[in-house]
């Protein structure tokens, strides 16, 4: 959908700066994102390196297991109804073993799958709730996630969580009609 | 953006076209994406500014008195006191 957005993306040979090609070159071994959407950002270089390191680090990197991230991310997508990030899939997630029926029992009634641990749904649960009833995210949820999470991993999921949402949604907005 | 994006077409970035570069586009619309995220987040969270409207560092408990026991970030989620 790259030549249809309602912002043209940077067209990747006009990329000059090395540090933004090589994190474009990450992205595109990830998966997520292609070449779209750092075309886009690539307008503003320096917004363009921040929001990539930041995208791709809090995908892939930490000590959440990717692919619940993966699950998670394409769970936002429907909340957000970005086709462009829904339409994505991480290249490394898929290597280590996640397919599509898993997403899409992570995206639909996740709390009767049997494919989740409660660990994991208390992940899924985060995610969910955070866009569609964030009073429901309160201390004694917080408590329930303290239970199989630590700390660090809850911040880790609400900064990935949030980050993916709000870029979704501006993206969303991008999309061509 | 943040209460109906699919507000946002082709005729809205035209409009904006106008009055801001294409750059400029880019910057506000990563920039809202980025809060709109954020906030949601941070209002689980429950923390408060550090500062009252008037400048004076006050601790979390007379912030919470200051700027009400929902935050406001949370009420086009559904989240604030109705």
């Amino acid at each position: 959908m790259s030549g249809n957005t309602l912002i043209a993306p940077i067209k990747p040979a006009d990329i000059t700066d090395p540090e933004l090609k090589a994190l474009i070159d990450r992205c595109k071994a990830l998966g997520v994102p292609d070449e779209t959407f750092p075309g886009i950002l690539a307008h503003v270089p320096s917004y363009a390196k921040a929001l990539l390191r930041a995208l791709l680090m809090s995908h892939a990197e930490g000590g959440v297991d990717h692919r619940l991230k993966e699950i998670i991310r394409l769970q936002l997508t429907r909340r957000s109804g970005d086709p462009y990030f829904g339409a994505l899939r991480s290249t490394v997630a898929k290597k280590a073993g996640l397919d599509e029926a898993t997403i899409t029992a992570g995206c639909d009634d996740y709390e009767r799958s049997k494919l989740f641990s409660e660990k994991e749904k208390w992940a899924l649960r985060y995610a969910d709730q955070m866009y569609m009833n964030a009073a429901s995210v309160d201390a004694d949820f917080y408590a329930g996630m303290k239970k199989h999470y630590t700390e660090a991993e809850i911040m880790e999921l609400g900064a990935f969580i949030a980050l993916h949402y709000g870029l979704q949604v501006f993206m969303r907005t991008l999309a061509p009609r | 953006m943040a209460t109906d994006p699919g507000a946002i077409d082709a005729a809205f970035y035209d409009r904006l076209r106008k009055h801001y570069s294409e750059e400029e586009i880019v910057e506000l619309g990563a920039f809202v994406g980025f809060n709109i995220g954020y906030h949601t987040f941070f209002g689980t969270l429950k923390f408060y500014p550090m500062f009252s409207p008037d400048g004076r560092l006050v601790d979390q408990q007379e912030s919470e008195r200051i700027y009400g026991d929902a935050p406001v970030s949370l009420a086009a989620t559904g989240g604030g006191k109705s």
